[in-house]
């Protein structure tokens, strides 16, 4: 089963939104009205960055190595945090708003032609790669790395924003093709030439990792290889570099263990209009202080430290209780669900479901995750601070009683009532299916899928727990529709832009649903639904997010998932240490971090 | 003795391929997660998951991806890729080796002189204070669970986050240069995991040296008016630490891939924790890559300690 081609166009039209935002100024898009810890930590980050002092080394502990260091491979926050100092894509983030792309590579702009067909981008002039390349960046070579995306050896890994290009393969190729509709007329402009109208969408792409140069000169002999080795020899174009040899070897990455990066000799900020400060002399990031407790420890008693990513509960509730500032905590941009399988019986009955997340104590899912530190507790689907959310009714939703702030425990009176409907007389489910759950092996996943199979044991349901490990619960059980499980035990989407379009239809679509790798786990197929997204795909602005808000809200109705979670990430550092948090991919933001 | 080790040494062989054997099976016909899917991402279509399959090969049927898996294994000493991050996986390994032999034969040290000799102490002052005081000691080291151990020796001990900052902590062995600097970093988690294995070895050795003191041959050396120490270091302690040599070789075999608390703990970049991760991650290459490692370590080790026993007992001989 393939997926359709309008489905990546529209995906890429959703990501365009932030440019639009950026056209229309829209400031509340950045969720400003929120009194949630983000905004203060905004304003702290501000401060932070005018603050910023040069030189020094700082390290950061995290138990996890990055996915890839290719920016044509990565696709996960550990890969972006290192690609986005060691690389200059077209377009790109400041740490404070990870919504509205600002110029990076290019010099403006993207010029977007009048039939929304064309998007031309002219590159920076002076901008070299790091050491062993040490020439100037083309427009060539912004080409040649869209164009080893496609490639089998590469593997590039969201190649839907990318196939509205002419000539773009609809499949992986064997091999770099040339592909016909990116045209480099000089060095220092490149265009991109599409099937369809949806230049607006596309340009928004440009601000993923592969828009970021690769000299093909240099990179062609690792891409023959395949799997390609690039990735062990990547070349740098930002302020920072992977540690190299004169070959080229990436001997500062030592997979699973460190990533060390050091300045770029051949990047110069202030000639070639880079607005990053790129405050440090020396990174250090080790991929393997597996202990998180200890490292949590180390990095607030200690010097020069951070943590990677959010620090076990103990150690969140003292950070945000007791130490107060040695941390930023910033939304995560997604939300965290309970999918309810709505081919599965019970579940196909939309009374029993509506029934599920009335009675669900969906604080207590939080809690198995670390409480109120970790998140917000959601109402809906579309996060706070994000596109759409507003329109959604913000934090406290729709007002329908089964999913609402005053139901956050549960509410056994209203589950009574939607069991009733379905006509249950006890109050309480009455049938002997079994349901199965999958959950995680390991915590908060394992906890999470208990809290999901107590409070359906609460409501009556017989239910079968199958714990697994954590990467199998999607691969070999949730994203299978063929295994039927009735509640996948805890699942997750996050934004790869800031567009309620990517946020929504590739989770509740029922069109995208597939045998295998199939993301919507509550196998929703309500034709309102999508086709209310087909519409809301083609539209922009303030029309757009209503749309969507509109969409967010037919799923609640559906009560296809309980949505239990609107995530923040909270990152802790030691006191001698000005920490920048980049929304964008929530992580420290290493171009703009620096020592006290 | 020649003909006797390479024997050995081929059945050792044979282990290892009937082990890949196991494992390889294990995981293909029992597959916790496809390695494929899990290589494409968050959001993969149908085909990029079907390349990446015959990328890595898993469309073949299970006796060509056996067969190529094994003569590269025989013919090459290869043990593939990491279908994680594409590294070699004999150079995961190698990379990783030299800290978990630090770590294990560190500890092999401390956990031997230190177990032997409370061993002896309590066996020679049987029933008196010291007697019960050590014993009882090993019962408590016996009982904590290494992980426990570890984090409470970290928060007591460590020059960062203990409250007596005596000793380097988690991390430090990795920044640590030069042989002295690298014994002081991994002082602690050698400690830690020698702790239990030394009361084990107390245990053993005092209940093995008990009963040989009892017997007639030390009667009659006593009679003879050999030293006390002599009775006991020449003829009685040689004879009961036969089977803790047995044990010492297993135990070293199997932490060379089974120290994977102790590298979580004080973050040790060891095969115990590689292999742990690539459990975690349906990494089957270097799952079989590090589970016929550790087979060899213990086959290796078994042998050794087969090998000094005929110079511990005058009556072994091959």
């Amino acid at each position: 089963m393939t997926r359709s081609p309008l489905r990546f166009l529209l995906l890429s039209m959703l990501a365009v939104l932030a440019l639009v935002f950026a056209a229309c100024g829209d400031d509340d898009s950045g969720g400003s009205s929120s009194s949630s810890d983000s905004s203060k930590s905004s304003e702290k980050q501000s401060a932070a960055e005018q603050q910023g002092k040069k030189g020094g080394k700082l390290t950061q502990l995290g138990a996890s190595d990055v996915d890839y260091l290719d920016p044509g491979h990565s696709y996960y926050t550990a890969g972006f945090q290192v690609i986005y100092a060691t690389n200059r894509t077209l377009y790109s983030f400041k740490p404070e708003d990870g919504t509205n792309p600002v110029p990076d590579l290019a010099e403006a702009d993207p010029e977007i032609s009048s039939d929304k067909k064309s998007v031309t981008v002219k590159i920076r002039k002076g901008v070299k790669f790091g050491p062993p390349v040490n020439r100037e960046v083309t427009s060539k070579d912004v080409k040649y790395a869209v164009e080893r995306f496609f490639s089998i050896n590469v593997g590039g890994q969201y190649p839907g924003y990318f196939q509205p290009i002419v000539g773009a393969p609809t499949k992986a190729t064997k091999g770099v093709k040339p592909i016909s509709g990116i045209e480099t007329p000089d060095d220092q402009t490149i265009v991109f030439k599409l099937k369809d109208p949806v230049g607006v969408s596309f340009a928004a792409a440009l601000v993923m990792p592969i828009t970021a140069p690769v000299p093909e000169e240099y990179a062609k002999e690792f891409d023959a290889k395949n799997p390609s080795t690039y990735n062990t020899h990547v070349v740098s174009s930002g302020p920072y570099m992977v540690a190299n040899d004169s070959s080229g070897k990436t001997t500062g990455y030592k997979p699973g263990k460190s990533i060390s990066l050091v300045r770029n000799p051949n990047w110069d900020g202030k000639a070639t209009g880079d607005y990053r400060p790129a405050y440090l002399d020396e990174i250090f990031l080790r991929t393997n202080a597996t202990d998180a407790n200890v490292a949590g420890r180390q990095v607030l008693d200690g010097q020069n430290l951070v943590l990677d990513t959010n620090p076990p509960a103990n150690i969140l509730r003292d950070v945000i209780t007791k130490i107060k500032d040695q941390y930023v905590s910033v939304p995560s941009g997604g939300y965290r669900y309970f999918p309810l399988n709505t081919t599965v019986k019970p579940f196909d009955d939309i009374n029993i479901r509506k029934a599920v997340l009335a009675g669900f104590d969906r604080d207590a899912a939080r809690k198995a995750r670390g409480g109120k530190y970790v998140g917000d507790l959601a109402t809906h689907f579309l996060p706070p601070e994000f596109p759409g959310f507003e329109q959604a009714g913000g934090f406290d939703g729709f007002g329908v009683d089964y999913l609402s702030k005053a139901n956050e425990k549960g509410d056994p009176e209203v589950a009574a009532k939607y069991f009733k409907a379905a006509g249950m007389k006890s109050g309480k489910y009455e049938g002997n299916e079994e349901i199965l759950v999958v959950g995680a092996n390991a915590d908060p996943g394992k906890a999470q899928a208990e809290v999901a199979k107590n409070q359906l044991e609460k409501l009556g349901f017989k239910v079968r727990l199958r714990i697994v490990p954590q990467d199998a619960v999607y691969t070999e059980w949730c994203q299978v529709p063929a295994k039927n499980v009735g509640m996948c035990g805890g699942a997750g989407w996050f934004k790869d832009f800031a567009d309620p379009q990517s946020m929504l239809e590739p989770v509740f679509k029922g069109s995208l649903i597939t045998e295998t790798g199939n993301i919507n786990y509550s196998e929703l197929k309500d034709p309102k639904v999508d086709e209310a997204m087909n519409k809301a795909a083609l539209l922009e602005g303030e029309e757009r997010l209503q749309a969507w808000a509109d969409i967010d809200k037919m799923i609640v109705e559906d009560a296809a998932a309980v949505p239990f979670i609107w995530d923040k990430t909270t990152l802790i550092r030691s006191k001698n240490v000005n920490g920048v948090a980049a929304s964008y991919y929530t992580a420290w933001d290493l171009n703009f971090t620096s020592i006290k | 003795m020649g003909a006797y080790i390479v024997r050995r040494l081929l059945w050792t062989v044979v282990l290892l391929l009937v082990i890949s054997a196991v494992t390889f099976f294990i995981f293909y016909v029992l597959p916790t997660a496809d390695p494929a899917a899990l290589r494409a991402g968050r959001d993969p279509s149908q085909d990029l998951i079907e390349q990446i399959r015959q990328q890595l090969g898993l469309d073949d049927p299970w006796y060509v991806q056996f067969k190529d898996y094994i003569s590269n294994l025989v013919f090459h000493f290869d043990f593939g890729n990491s279908f994680v991050n594409n590294a070699p996986v004999k150079e995961l390994i190698f990379d990783r080796l030299p800290n978990t032999m630090f770590l294990v034969f560190g500890a092999a040290i401390i956990w031997f002189v230190v177990g032997v000799g409370i061993g002896i102490v309590s066996a020679v002052a049987r029933g008196s204070i010291w007697d019960r005081l050590l014993m009882g000691g090993a019962l408590v080291a016996i009982s904590a669970p290494v992980y426990w151990l570890g984090l409470v020796s970290l928060y007591l001990f460590s020059d960062d986050i203990g409250q007596f900052k005596i000793f380097k902590g988690a991390g430090a062995y990795q920044n640590a240069s030069g042989f002295l600097e690298k014994c002081w970093a991994m002082f602690l988690p050698w400690c830690v995991l020698a702790t239990a294995f030394a009361a084990i070895y107390a245990r053993l050795l005092r209940s093995n040296l008990l009963e040989t003191l009892s017997e007639d041959y030390i009667r009659t050396a006593r009679a003879k008016g050999l030293s006390e120490r002599r009775v006991i270091f020449r003829h009685g302690v040689r004879s009961a630490i036969t089977p803790v040599i047995t044990v010492l070789g297993l135990d070293i075999g199997i932490l060379m891939g089974g120290a994977i608390l102790t590298e979580t703990v004080f973050s040790i970049d060891g095969v115990g924790r590689l292999a742990y991760d690539a459990i975690q991650r349906n990494d089957l290459s270097t799952v079989q890559g590090t589970t016929l490692f550790l087979a060899l370590a213990v086959a290796l080790m078994s042998l050794l300690v087969d090998i000094v026993y005929a110079f511990l007992d005058p009556r072994v001989r091959y």
